[in-house]
């Protein structure tokens, strides 16, 4: 029989190792609580204590930037990126997984395969089409390289996985027609999943940097992540106020997240139970 | 009259044919039970009928009109699945109306409609509950409602039963056996369990790789089976096979002399058979009596004591076992020798190939 110190070492490196990560992924968040309390100046030579300048840092951000736009711009090209996402991606990943064809399935790896395509090969050809199309400095140059996403589909592909053949057979016999069946009962089904790519989808929007930068050009266009970094790459940037932006367009996902915890774990151990 | 009509119906997944051809006929009320082995092409057959899949070829005709491109909705069918396929995001009540809901009944119609049907399956206290709040049993019973609520022509029931424990499958049999009565309803159910189609069917289609193999009543395909495959697949246990080889005698009778069993003779009907026929005896369990003129000589190997009755598992050297259903049983124990004696009129012939002579 082991005795009960022999079993303390790899639970203390179990913890260890499992406390270290957790710093490590916490202390930015700390690190950008800290530093909106503190002056620019303060957060240079490493103070890491609380500080009073939280007032005026606050105070500065709203001088500078034009909250309520750069926010509104940000949840347009959110909402409108996710909503499109879901409806295109889910009705692709059902489409996929439903109807099967050989030809489909040649699609579908094809469609994988840009998963391996880095952006910033895409970035020049993009732009090129948004400039045809006449769509450079518009929200509408952000959101649509976004709505088919080869990861959500490939994400909603797998789940139907775990649709239930029966149920589709069921609403036949009831007389519902295809979309029908999508609409009233795979989608309401589905809701875990549908949640857990919300979250995805939201997230990756909200934070959306480096084709925005590319396409938004004018002030009055820009969203909260491009804000922040023109702030940050000033001659001489507050940090301060850097930190505070930081906090204010944490708060929108870090609430989506909160709100929908529980459905974005069931959604991601999967949705048909 | 003749309610639902299959005249040359035949599957095919690209070149590999799964049902080749099936001619059926079922009557208003009537009670049809497909069974088979796994694969054989039962719940094929039954979802073409239902419009889940499409026919290659052949007519599905119900009441009278040919109804192969007809949309499932629309051929007076209901469907109950073996997961019961009920919507896990509505109510009872909910699931019980939907399809009348698209069919654009009005509501009081729905209303009064799933009142019914939950009266009659006892389900008043459950229909506002979700279906993952209902058990195995209560579920099927919604299953079941939703078909009712349509007032279909015909109920197709795919392996309702196979996810039920035991105790709740003896229930639920007896549940639909009144429910075909209450009802008048035509059914056609399929089922691996022999047991289900022999108690439930007024007619039961006997399928193998997707060919009818016989139908019939449960006990006309019981008594009087058409080959060594309905034979054997209708009965628990089933039914005993013995090699054989036909000898006719100088006075016109036939014997089946048993190579396996010590070449012990058994006289059997003559018509059809000649001298050196192979051919295969079959034997029910409990056709084994003491009384019987013939013998085999059996050492047993395993015995099943069910109280009432006794299935001794004997085989002779290193023969096929053989099952013998015997209510005194109780005395024997593994190792014993006996003489299993049986009434030769009993015994049925089959030919080489499996066929019934007769």
């Amino acid at each position: 029989m082991r005795t009960k110190s022999t079993n303390i070492l790899p639970a203390l490196f179990t913890y260890g190792f499992v406390g270290l990560m957790a710093f490590l992924s916490v202390f930015p968040f700390i690190w950008m609580v800290l530093g909106a309390t503190n002056a620019s100046i303060d957060i240079i030579k490493g103070k890491m204590l609380p500080g009073e300048a939280l007032a005026t840092n606050v105070a500065n951000f709203f001088t500078l930037v034009n909250v309520p736009l750069v926010f509104w711009n940000s949840a347009k090209v959110t909402i409108l990126a996710t909503v499109l996402t879901l409806a295109v991606s889910s009705l692709a990943g059902y489409g996929f997984e439903i109807f099967r064809s050989r030809q489909r399935e040649r699609l579908y790896s094809a469609m994988l395969l840009t998963l391996m395509i880095p952006f910033a090969a895409l970035m020049i050809p993009l732009f090129i089409m948004m400039g045809k199309a006449g769509l450079i400095n518009t929200h509408i140059a952000v959101v649509l390289p976004t709505i088919g996403s080869a990861f959500v589909v490939f994400y909603f592909r797998q789940s139907t996985k775990a649709f239930p053949s029966e149920l589709r057979d069921a609403a036949k016999v009831d007389g519902l027609k295809e979309w029908q069946i999508f609409l009233y009962i795979y989608v309401p089904v589905m809701r875990s999943t549908y949640a857990a790519a919300f979250i995805i989808v939201f997230m990756t929007a909200w934070n959306n940097y480096l084709w925005p930068l590319i396409v938004l050009q004018s002030n009055e266009t820009k969203t909260i992540t491009l804000v922040i970094s023109s702030l940050a790459s000033a001659y001489y940037p507050d940090y301060g106020v850097v930190m505070v932006g930081t906090i204010l367009a944490t708060l929108p996902t870090l609430a989506v997240f909160f709100f929908m915890q529980r459905q974005f774990v069931q959604g991601m151990l999967g949705s048909v139970k | 009259m003749s309610e639902l009509q299959l005249t040359g119906v035949r599957k095919a997944y690209g070149g590999l044919e799964v049902i080749k051809g099936v001619d059926l006929d079922i009557k208003t009320g009537e009670f049809v039970v497909f069974v088979g082995p796994s694969g054989c092409g039962k719940s094929t057959l039954l979802r073409m009928i239902a419009g889940l899949e499409e026919i290659t070829s052949g007519d599905l005709i119900i009441d009278d009109i040919r109804v192969n491109d007809v949309d499932p909705s629309k051929r007076g069918i209901a469907m109950v699945f073996q997961s019961y396929a009920l919507y896990p995001h509505m109510t009872v009540r909910e699931n019980m109306g939907f399809a009348l809901r698209f069919a654009g009944v009005p509501k009081p119609e729905i209303e009064k409609r799933v009142k019914e049907a939950a009266n009659i399956l006892e389900l008043e206290p459950l229909l506002d509950r979700k279906p993952k709040q209902l058990s195995g049993g209560q579920r099927q019973r919604v299953a079941i409602g939703r078909a009712i609520v349509r007032h279909p022509k015909i109920f197709l029931f795919d392996e309702p039963l196979s996810n039920l424990d035991a105790e709740l499958r003896v229930h639920m049999r007896i549940e639909i056996a009144r429910l075909h009565k209450q009802l008048a309803a035509t059914i056609i159910y399929v089922t691996h369990d022999q047991v289900e189609a022999m108690t439930l069917a007024d007619k039961i289609v006997v399928l193998r790789s997707g060919v009818v193999e016989q139908v019939g009543s449960p006990l006309e395909l019981y008594d009087d089976p058409a080959n060594l495959f309905v034979a054997g697949f209708i009965g628990s246990p089933k039914m005993n096979f013995l090699k054989g080889v036909i000898e006719i005698g100088g006075d016109g009778r036939a014997y089946a002399r048993l190579p396996d069993h010590g070449n012990e003779k058994i006289t059997v009907d003559p018509k059809g058979l000649k001298e050196g026929m192979p051919v295969t005896i079959g034997i029910r369990p409990e056709h084994f009596k003491e009384d019987g003129s013939a013998s085999l000589d059996l050492a047993i190997d395993m015995l099943e004591h069910l109280g009432g009755e006794t299935f001794a598992y004997a085989r002779h050297g290193r023969g096929d076992l053989i099952v013998i259903e015997t209510k005194n049983g109780r005395g024997l124990k593994s190792g014993d020798r006996i003489a299993a004696r049986f009434d030769p009129a009993c015994a049925l012939v089959f030919d080489e190939g499996g066929k019934r002579m007769r």
